[in-house]
């Protein structure tokens, strides 16, 4: 289990004494998600004699989230696990930029461009893209969508830019 | 007897309802349509896509189609769901047999022997059991949840807030025995679904929690924008990792004689059998689904086989088994949903979204109040089998060209219909940036070994527990021993504290990897 065959020697960055760093790892991210949310709850009120208050259950379950992720954390301690996992920056980038792009776009400039620039930009995401194919396509997925959604669904979704519509 | 009868005869009624249609410009003339038995074939056909296609999962396609839904009444919205569910099992089968890519993970068992079976010129024969085997046990699922639908639901109608919540705890555990992997980190995660759940507004107080005065948090997190980023956004995070296409080599052979020969139909009988029992159990219960049922199912048959090393190498049970389970998992996982309204697995917890959007709560009110809603979507699962087996195996030349369709192109569409879907749900875009959030941690959450599933069905039981347990411990005044003082509650805490502890103990934890690891040699 300790090198996984085919995996790239790693070099890691985690002490001897961490025999499992991807346990490790996960272990300390869900206690700060524990700590995070028993801070975000901590101003809401408690139990009020034997009836529960809005805090009491985001209390309960963020203690024990804090003690499940102390157990993972000793279990990628002490015994033996896998390495930390590579992380590649190129398709989670464009996706999440792809993904920001719609978001901020769909209102003001309403659904054809929204849809047209983030399938240009998640397109980024894999070095394999060809640009003239993959415009042809998202024109063509823009106008399907452009069609699908207003008149066969009957969403109301705005398609133009704002400005065009005033 | 006779009430069962009665039943299936009003779902079948609303099964092929006639909708007249009078479109303007036949000038007042009107066209009858059976517009249910429409809604049930598109989405088995939507199903069997997504089933096709690898890369894009149920749970991402429930989610994404819930909007559209919206216009829908309801009966024709859930008979649409339910078919994309059970479409999608019959969908993977096909690739997983023709070219080796289990297009859903619901068969990737399915792919050990049945494409074994291909590469030996039977990749006939392997579809048509496939098929068959899938139509057996959906028609055993829908008498089963016919049969079980009623009385379940009047044991469900004695329960009270204790009981309920001890039923959703031994769901939980369910899922956590049932789930992959590390038993710690699927309880962690179930807990993380659980503190997620509590984002919002307190249901009794209305006081604000964990929100930070974000307008858009104030009713919580929307579980299908969770969903979508979990299984939309992140598992196309991860197919790009893995590095450009793998050649989709395509065994482009051509598919004769669909028939299975005498010796094929003496050995899958009781493997089909076998399979659909198997299946509906492990669908029934909580925490369980079409995954799990075909793996299980394939083990089984593996185990109890006279000559095991036949597997592997094209053996006809290891194809009939998984798919006769994993379609009678996928229907028999309604029945906890429709009868207690608790919904079992992920996708069930969709389909509680897409009643929830009706204004219907699911529950064992439902079935009294709105018989026709249930029948109706248990009438047309039968109806949608069998247009399954009618319509798929004509289609399998087409489905197999898809699969040619590059991943390069598949990607950006998925993205860009995922954000359209969850920005119509409240026309929201902060909706969208919070499910591409959702995204990065499921990629993290892959990256670390941990299963979104239990998080996710953390994230739906979370209100409802916490409700329970709130009007469980008021009735009692404060006193914690109520679950195990009222003797159904404690009868469910019990089987899950053993269940637990199974769980834990080395030897069936031995057994329960094998399992998995099954597929991955």
């Amino acid at each position: 289990m300790n090198a996984t065959p085919g995996q790239a020697p790693v070099k890691s960055v985690m002490p001897k004494w961490v025999r499992g760093p991807q346990d490790f790892v996960g272990g300390i991210a869900l206690m700060a998600i524990a700590l995070f949310a028993l801070w975000a709850s901590s101003d809401l009120q408690g139990m009020r004699g034997f009836s529960f208050g809005a805090g009491t259950a985001p209390r309960m379950f963020g203690f024990l989230l804090l003690g499940l992720g102390a157990a993972v954390t000793a279990v990628g301690v002490l015994s033996e696990g896998t390495h930390l996992a590579k992380y590649h920056w190129r398709g989670p980038l464009f996706v999440s930029l792809a993904i920001l792009s719609f978001a901020f776009t769909i209102r003001p400039m309403g659904m054809i461009f929204a849809a047209m620039t983030s399938f240009m930009i998640s397109a980024c995401g894999t070095p394999e893209t060809r640009w003239m194919e993959t415009l042809i396509v998202g024109a063509c997925l823009t106008a399907f969508c452009a069609l699908l959604f207003p008149y066969a669904l009957g969403l109301p979704l705005q398609m133009l830019p704002t400005f065009l519509i005033r | 007897m006779g009430d069962i009868f009665s039943n299936l005869g009003l779902g079948f009624g609303v099964v092929f309802q006639l909708v007249q249609w009078t479109p303007a410009f036949l000038g007042g003339a009107s066209i009858p349509i059976p517009v249910n038995i429409l809604l049930c074939l598109i989405g088995a056909l939507v199903g069997t896509l997504v089933g096709v296609l690898p890369g894009i999962g149920t749970i991402a396609t429930v989610a994404m189609l819930l909007p559209i839904t919206f216009g829908l009444p309801p009966v024709g919205a859930l008979i649409m769901l339910a078919g994309i569910y059970y479409g999608a099992q019959y969908g993977g089968s096909t690739t997983s047999i023709l070219v080796n890519i289990p297009g859903e993970a619901g068969s990737v068992v399915t792919a050990l022997d049945g494409f074994q079976m291909a590469k030996q010129g039977r990749a006939g024969p392997a579809l048509a059991i496939a098929a068959i085997g899938s139509f057996f046990a959906g028609c055993v699922a829908t008498v089963l949840i016919a049969v079980l639908g009623a009385p379940l639901t009047k044991l469900a109608l004695a329960f009270g807030p204790a009981e309920y919540f001890s039923l959703m705890v031994l769901g939980l555990i369910f899922a956590v025995v049932l789930a992959k992997g590390s038993v710690l980190k699927a309880i962690a995660m179930i807990v993380l679904g659980l503190l997620l759940s509590m984002v919002g507004s307190d249901i009794e107080t209305g006081a604000s929690r964990m929100a930070f005065n974000i307008p858009e948090l104030a009713d919580g997190l929307g579980f299908a924008t969770v969903a979508m980023g979990l299984f939309g956004f992140a598992e196309i995070i991860r197919n790009l990792d893995a590095g450009g296409e793998s050649d989709r080599e395509l065994v482009q052979q051509k598919v004769t004689g669909l028939m299975p020969t005498r010796k094929d139909m003496i050995d899958s009988t009781p493997a089909i059998l076998r399979g659909t029992v198997l299946g509906s159990i492990l669908g029934i219960l909580p925490g369980g689904g079409a995954v799990i049922a075909s793996f299980a199912a394939y083990t089984l048959e593996k185990k109890i086989s006279k000559n095991p090393q036949r597997f592997g190498r094209g053996a006809i049970e290891g194809v009939a088994a998984p798919e006769s389970a994993n379609n009678a998992a996928a229907q028999t996982s309604f029945i906890p949903l429709l009868t207690l309204g608790i919904p079992p697995n992920a996708v069930m917890a969709l389909m509680v979204g897409a009643m929830t959007i009706h204004g219907i709560v699911p529950g064992p009110q439902v079935m009294q109040k709105q018989p026709e809603l249930v029948w109706g979507m248990i009438a047309s699962m039968w109806v949608g089998n069998l247009m399954l087996l009618v319509i798929n195996l004509p289609l399998v030349g087409i489905w197999v060209r898809l699969l040619r369709v590059p991943y390069r192109l598949m990607f950006p569409s998925i993205v860009i219909f995922c954000a359209i879907g969850i920005y119509s749900v409240n026309n929201a875009p902060v909706d969208v940036i919070l499910a591409g959030a959702f995204g990065l941690v499921g990629y993290w959450l892959i990256k670390h070994d941990f299963e979104p599933a239990p998080l996710l069905l953390g994230m739906v039981l979370g209100p409802l527990m916490e409700e329970n347990l709130r009007r469980a411990l008021l009735i009692s005044r404060g006193d914690w021993s109520v679950f195990l003082t009222r003797p159904l509650s404690a009868v469910l805490m019990a089987i899950a504290a053993a269940l637990l502890v199974l769980a834990i103990l080395p030897s069936l934890r031995k057994k329960r990897d094998e399992v998995f690891v099954e597929s991955e040699n």
